[in-house]
């Protein structure tokens, strides 16, 4: 998938060899780059088990000045401890299963 | 409600009550071992199509763009087509990548004195074949990269350029090529990949009678 944005997207390889301007982009690009505007947005798209969410804090330049993931699990593995409380051990390992945790989205 | 707030801070929790074939334990332990041996059963009877392979024999074939092992392509008289610009190690989110500049002499050409990868750091997300603008990395279809100690998994310009004429057609990442698929290939990178008619062998799921090593 590619997007149709010279600021953005590597121009295709066939361009970089034979069009200077594309080279150009090419090394702008990897060198330096996307330049997003300064700001902050917050983008959510529907993951597995939820809402998966990216804010993003940008001083104008290519690294972002902070991120913050918001992941699915994270928020639904918050009701965990209301499910088990009173229950047997068996009991929380079901109710664990029954969550389908990735547990790399709970390392916060 | 098995939890209820005494005051602030204090809750005090009830237990569910257990039934008696709870109680005793041991129903609920064979009707557990019941489910792992219905498993067992179904797939015993089933063998033939459970999604094994026998892997070292008989190998799973991957994508045509699979990201596996970096190569370094060479020029037709033997040489890397690497220039040592850095854009790889620029571009490489890991930072895996050391490139040590040199010149040659008689063709005050730039080319890399060494060119580690460090295979442990690399995450394979391919950048390094997107950044690259002289076509002189490529990433195979190779993933079998056991290693017995660490400083084995630094890869070094021995073992990463090949010969000249490599073929390195069916391998695995190859650069973006052209702005646009061809109508009726499936996945295929333009000038890089020869077009084949879609829908890819690769590129379809694993069938288990295939790859089954009898």
């Amino acid at each position: 998938m590619i997007v149709d944005n010279p600021y953005v997207a590597l121009p295709p390889k066939a361009k970089v060899y034979n069009e200077m301007e594309s080279l150009i982009y090419h090394f702008k690009l990897i060198m330096h780059g996307i330049q997003p505007p300064v700001g902050e947005t917050y983008v959510q798209v529907e993951g597995g088990n939820g809402e998966l969410g990216f804010y993003v804090v940008s001083d104008g330049t290519k690294n972002p000045y902070r991120v913050r993931c918001r992941p699915p699990c994270f928020t639904i593995f918050q009701a965990y401890g209301q499910m088990i409380t009173g229950q047997t051990i068996p009991d929380a390992i079901a109710a664990l299963g029954s969550l389908n945790i990735i547990a790399g989205e709970l390392d916060h | 409600m098995p939890i209820e707030r005494v005051r602030p801070g204090v809750v005090k929790v009830v237990p569910r009550k257990l039934t008696f074939a709870e109680r005793l334990y041991l129903p609920k332990v064979i009707a557990g071992m019941f489910v792992t041996l219905r498993h067992l059963l179904h797939n015993l009877l089933n063998y033939k199509k459970l999604p094994i392979i026998s892997y070292p024999e008989v190998k799973r074939v991957y994508s045509e763009r699979f990201r596996g092992r970096h190569i370094l392509t060479a020029r037709e008289d033997g040489t890397t087509r690497c220039v040592a610009c850095y854009m790889c190690s620029t571009a490489c989110p890991a930072e895996c990548i050391t490139i040590e500049a040199g010149e040659d002499e008689r063709t005050r050409e730039k080319f890399p004195v060494r060119y580690d990868i460090d295979l442990l750091r690399c995450v394979f997300c391919g950048y390094c074949v997107d950044a690259c603008p002289e076509d002189a990395i490529y990433m195979t279809r190779d993933y079998e990269m056991a290693i017995d100690t660490r400083a084995r998994a630094v890869v070094g310009l021995r073992d990463l350029v090949v010969p000249p004429n490599f073929p390195v057609e069916p391998m695995g990442w190859r650069p973006y090529y052209e702005p646009l698929q061809k109508k009726g290939t499936a996945g295929g990178t333009g000038l890089g990949q020869p077009l084949r008619e879609a829908p890819y062998d690769d590129d379809a799921p694993p069938n288990p009678d295939l790859y089954r090593g009898e």
